[in-house]
């Protein structure tokens, strides 16, 4: 797949049948995808602030790798009507950093789909402040955050779906799951669901604990060590988030990541 | 021939003594039908052969090929051909069914098998137990319905070929095409000289794959150690004759519910 570089927010003029798919400079503040286009769009360095509008219509295939020592970051996502975006953010940043994200559902059928894993180790402390909005009739958003805490690691995800008294026939969900791997690593899941409206459908689920020992005990049955388990555990939580990258390239960027770093 | 030799084995779960001397030997190659009332220790038994972490050993050795085994690790264990195939086998998201199984043929190679021999294997065993190769390629166990989590544990004692595959409640939730195809399996390596400890409820089953002995366990201990016909007896009788032959009282399972619904009845009582 060919990626084109955008560097001004000028997707429209851009955009053809072949080319649809950018690499998103990290100087850019603001980009607009285009009504009833098709965009993917990949993000390798995080933007101290980004704003994307997806307009009527159109469909986003977000995909953000983060993989250096960063500060922290910002991502606004408005949804118009009837367009859906899904978003992949593979995190196996180090540091302090806290990464905020804000999805705001503004017309009617909109769709949100934000899927996150992050590996959490050597100290690191991050923070994820997921919130999404719904601001209109028939919207859905569904969260999944998933992570790797391990080394004296501290992970905090927290989610906040809310939905406005109007937003009637909404659908909104939340799925944080943390396994820790040592004593000291801590891993903390705020789920937080705001309702002002009493046509939703909501839920919620959050897990934070060490690998399950059944899991352990199958795989070690079969003849696998006890570290190679855990390992092939690890990668399998981790992993899904590869289906969120499209070039082969950086699929295997990302594995050797997870390797390096477990 | 390896020969796996327990005795006075006794272990408990979470303070509560299940296993209360059992003294049994299994030899290679032979197929061994475990009954006996539920709660009376025969899942306890095969986990604890395999060194399931719940489980405390407190008395008793368990040797195979005269080693110990109670000192190895749970992967040691299986790497030594022992395979317990489990009553409900875990589902591991994102564990790709087929990964692990390179894995666990790999820890028992000392060179990696190629990728080509590893899928020449495993289109060999899902054809053996007629499971759509695609589950193969899906996360272990992640949506499988309960026979194909059976079969899939079939599967991996083909692909990982054991001396002794210990089979616990293999045939519940399969349906009698299914239980065919399991006993086919164990058939075919019976005559490859693998070793069978099989757990089961129903006499169908053992009707297909022929045990050479049964042993009955009740109370945590081995009571009979004897000729198969004792799984006919069972199937058409019951447990009812091991207290009025051998005088042998059969503990019931501890009924806790109980307390709690007296509890509750009490309370009603209050309210009124």
């Amino acid at each position: 797949m060919k990626r084109t570089i955008l560097k001004e927010n000028n997707l429209k003029e851009l955009l053809t049948n072949d080319v649809n798919y950018f690499a998103i400079d990290s100087s850019l503040k603001e980009v607009d995808i285009p009504s009833n286009s098709s965009i993917n769009l990949l993000i390798t360095k995080p933007h101290q602030e980004l704003t994307i509008n997806v307009k009527e219509n159109a469909s986003l295939f977000l995909s953000l790798l983060v993989k250096e020592n960063i500060d922290g970051g910002k991502l606004n996502i408005n949804v118009s009507e009837n367009a859906k975006v899904e978003v992949y953010f593979a995190d196996f940043s180090f540091g302090k950093e806290t990464y905020i994200f804000n999805g705001q559902l503004l017309g009617r059928d909109s769709s949100l789909n934000w899927h996150l894993a992050s590996l959490t180790a050597d100290n690191d402390q991050k923070q994820f402040d997921i919130s999404v909005k719904h601001l209109a009739n028939s919207t859905f958003a569904k969260m999944d955050n998933y992570g790797v805490c391990k080394d004296d690691g501290k992970l905090v995800f927290s989610g906040i779906s809310h939905v406005i008294n109007g937003a009637s026939s909404s659908k909104t969900h939340q799925n944080a799951k943390i396994m820790v791997f040592d004593e000291k690593s801590i891993g903390i899941a705020k789920p937080i669901l705001k309702i002002d409206e009493n046509d939703v459908e909501a839920s919620h689920a959050a897990v934070v604990g060490k690998i399950n020992d059944e899991h352990l005990f199958y795989l070690t049955s079969r003849g696998l060590s006890e570290s190679a388990a855990k390992e092939l555990i690890t990668l399998g939580y981790l992993k899904p988030i590869l289906n969120g990258f499209m070039e082969e390239e950086i699929k295997e960027e990302i594995m050797s990541l997870i390797e390096r770093r477990m | 021939m390896a020969t796996l030799i327990i005795k006075d084995l006794h272990a408990e779960v979470e303070g509560k003594e299940i296993l209360k001397g059992v003294n049994l030997t299994v030899n290679e190659g032979e197929t061994i039908a475990l009954l006996g009332p539920n709660g009376h220790g025969k899942s306890t038994l095969l986990n604890v052969i395999m060194g399931h972490p719940k489980y405390k050993v407190t008395q008793g050795s368990v040797t195979y090929d005269g080693v110990d085994i109670l000192s190895k690790t749970t992967d040691e264990r299986a790497k030594m051909g022992l395979f317990l195939a489990m009553q409900n086998p875990s589902e591991v998201p994102g564990v790709i069914n087929s990964d692990f199984l390179r894995a666990a043929v790999n820890a028992r190679n000392e060179k990696p098998i190629s990728t080509y021999n590893f899928y020449k294997l495993l289109d060999k065993a899902t054809k053996d137990v007629k499971m759509p190769f695609d589950l193969a390629t899906r996360s272990l166990n992640e949506g499988f319905s309960g026979g194909e989590k059976k079969r899939n544990e079939i599967l991996q004692m083909v692909m990982l070929n054991p001396h002794i595959a210990m089979l616990d409640e293999i045939d519940s939730g399969l349906d009698v095409d299914a239980i065919q195809i399991v006993a086919d399996v164990i058939k075919q390596e019976q005559e490859k000289g693998m070793g069978f400890f099989v757990i089961s409820h129903y006499a169908r089953l053992y009707d297909l794959i022929h045990p050479s002995r049964a042993i009955v366990m009740i109370n945590g201990k081995v009571v009979i150690d004897g000729d198969p016909s004792t799984i006919k007896r069972i199937d058409q009788e019951g447990y009812e004759f091991i207290k009025t032959e051998l005088g042998i009282e059969i503990a019931k399972e501890e009924a806790n519910m109980n307390t709690v619904s007296i509890g509750t009845c009490a309370v009603k009582e209050i309210i009124k």
